[in-house]
């Protein structure tokens, strides 16, 4: 029943693995460490897959499983969109689209004291920094970068919010920029903060911009790069 | 024995498979199966945060809700919500995320037969699609014995209205692996049982187990040459 593979770690790499396929033998890597990233668990020596996606390895030694979903699951270091849902007394309780919700200290801001603690209303959009991220606990967020300045982080005001998968917002934030945004930012003028957790936000001068950059992002996500530019070409004469 | 069936398949001939992903915009989840005229459609939600009342707090809890076709909820979808739950329950893997709850909607589109199998494969696959995370995927059979001692696989409703007894089967999928082959012999490939409805004969049991088996290894690769065909095309993009 099971097709006999090669015994090198190399041969599942850059393919699509399912859940239970077993992707390293660690008998046969006995004086490396290797570090594990999402969708892998260890089952005594062999590595199996949790979920469905493609097999990435980066030197020297980290293996992860790459998908995309709609859901997400929390990172430190991931730039994240949330919105607020209850403040109490300590935290401000805010949603990330992730299995629990997260925590945002009333004092995570550039210059916060007991003084000037903001007031943040249910369903504010706030751009934050994953700060903690165990196993068990909710995550915890702030709005300073990791030396305490504000950084761009904190509420975002007018503009739209939309919804896309993570694999998506991955390719909107890697470099070289992405085809989407490149061909977009030649003709129209916006702003944009796109959180790994799946939300993007933009905002424009005139409506219309901003409806426009918005669809073209939700088309762009199985297209190729040259297929995203024609869309965008095409988008963009019809409204001229 | 050769045996005639009405839609002139052989008796381990399975019925044309269809499996899409991703059918639904707002479900974080979802997947259409069909075998034959057989449909359902399911749809997973999660995970989110809280358990119920008499759940263990230290695994995540799946919610099954069945919607039937017509008419409306009875024993007989209550039956099929806990059957689902506890083979769901066995496949995907509970400690990940603690203290949180899955919901996954099962609603029956059309019943030509071998309905709690086709609802099995759609919720697994759209448990994937939702990136739930799982020990390996359920691949489910239907077995019918007939009167005369002969096994049938995937019955349509005459033929299975006109069985002695059937029984579904749920097996792991067949894995690709990099471990030589021999160590996972050892384990005797561990088989998980759906349920058997009122099989009469031991004998009659293992000989269905058997060919399940072995059309559990094509299922198994029809979940992976679709799962393998939709990842390539979302990453053709950027």
């Amino acid at each position: 029943m099971e097709n006999k593979q090669s015994s090198s770690p190399a041969s599942f790499v850059d393919s699509t693995v399912v859940p239970g396929d077993v992707v390293l033998d660690l008998s046969s890597m006995t004086s490396q460490t290797i570090k594990l990233g999402g969708g892998l668990r260890q089952d005594c020596d062999a590595i199996s897959a949790m979920k469905a996606g493609t097999l990435r390895f980066s030197k020297p030694n980290k293996y992860w499983i790459e998908s995309s979903q709609k859901r997400y699951v929390p990172c430190v270091e991931d730039t994240i969109l949330g919105i607020v849902v209850d403040s109490k007394a300590d935290n401000f309780l805010i949603d990330i689209k992730g299995p629990a919700m997260g925590f945002l200290p009333v004092l995570a801001f550039e210059g916060g004291t007991r003084r000037n603690i903001p007031k943040f209303e249910v369903g504010t959009l706030l751009y934050l920094r994953v700060v903690k991220a165990n196993f068990g606990m909710n995550p915890e967020l702030s709005c300073t970068d990791a030396s305490g300045k504000a950084a761009e982080f904190g509420p975002l005001k007018d503009g739209y919010m939309f919804e896309t998968s993570t694999g998506l917002s991955r390719k909107l934030l890697s470099s070289p920029t992405c085809p989407v945004l490149e061909a977009l930012g030649k003709k129209l003028s916006f702003e944009i903060a796109v959180g790994l957790n799946g939300r993007v936000w933009v905002n424009a001068a005139s409506p219309d911009t901003i409806v426009v950059v918005a669809n073209a992002i939700m088309n762009s996500e199985s297209l190729s790069g040259a297929q995203q530019i024609i869309m965008v070409d095409h988008l963009l004469k019809n409204i001229q | 024995m050769e045996v005639d069936r009405e839609d002139g398949r052989s008796q381990n001939q399975l019925r044309p498979l269809a499996c899409s992903r991703n059918i639904l915009h707002r479900a974080h989840g979802s997947a259409s199966w069909s075998q034959g005229d057989t449909k359902v459609l399911a749809a997973v939600y999660g995970p989110k945060a809280g358990t119920k009342k008499n759940e263990n707090p230290e695994k995540a809890c799946i919610e099954v809700i069945w919607k039937p076709k017509t008419g409306q909820i009875g024993k007989p979808e209550k039956e099929y919500e806990m059957i689902l739950k506890r083979t769901l329950e066995s496949v995907c893997i509970l400690t990940v995320n603690p203290n949180t709850t899955t919901s996954i909607i099962v609603q029956v589109v059309n019943d030509d037969g071998a309905l709690l199998p086709s609802a099995i494969n759609a919720a697994c696959m759209a448990l994937v699609d939702a990136g739930i995370p799982m020990k390996h995927l359920a691949v489910a059979i239907c077995c019918c014995v007939a009167k005369s001692g002969y096994v049938i696989l995937d019955p349509t409703k005459l033929e299975e209205q006109k069985m002695k007894a059937f029984a579904y089967l749920v097996f792991p999928n067949s894995v690709h692996s990099v471990l030589p082959e021999g160590s996972l012999r050892v384990e005797g490939e561990p088989i998980e049982n759906g349920i058997i409805t009122s099989v009469t004969h031991v004998d009659d049991y293992f000989y269905c187990l058997e060919r399940g088996r072995a059309a559990s290894v094509k299922l198994s690769d029809f979940l992976r040459r679709n799962l393998q065909q939709q990842s390539t095309d979302s990453s053709k993009a950027g």
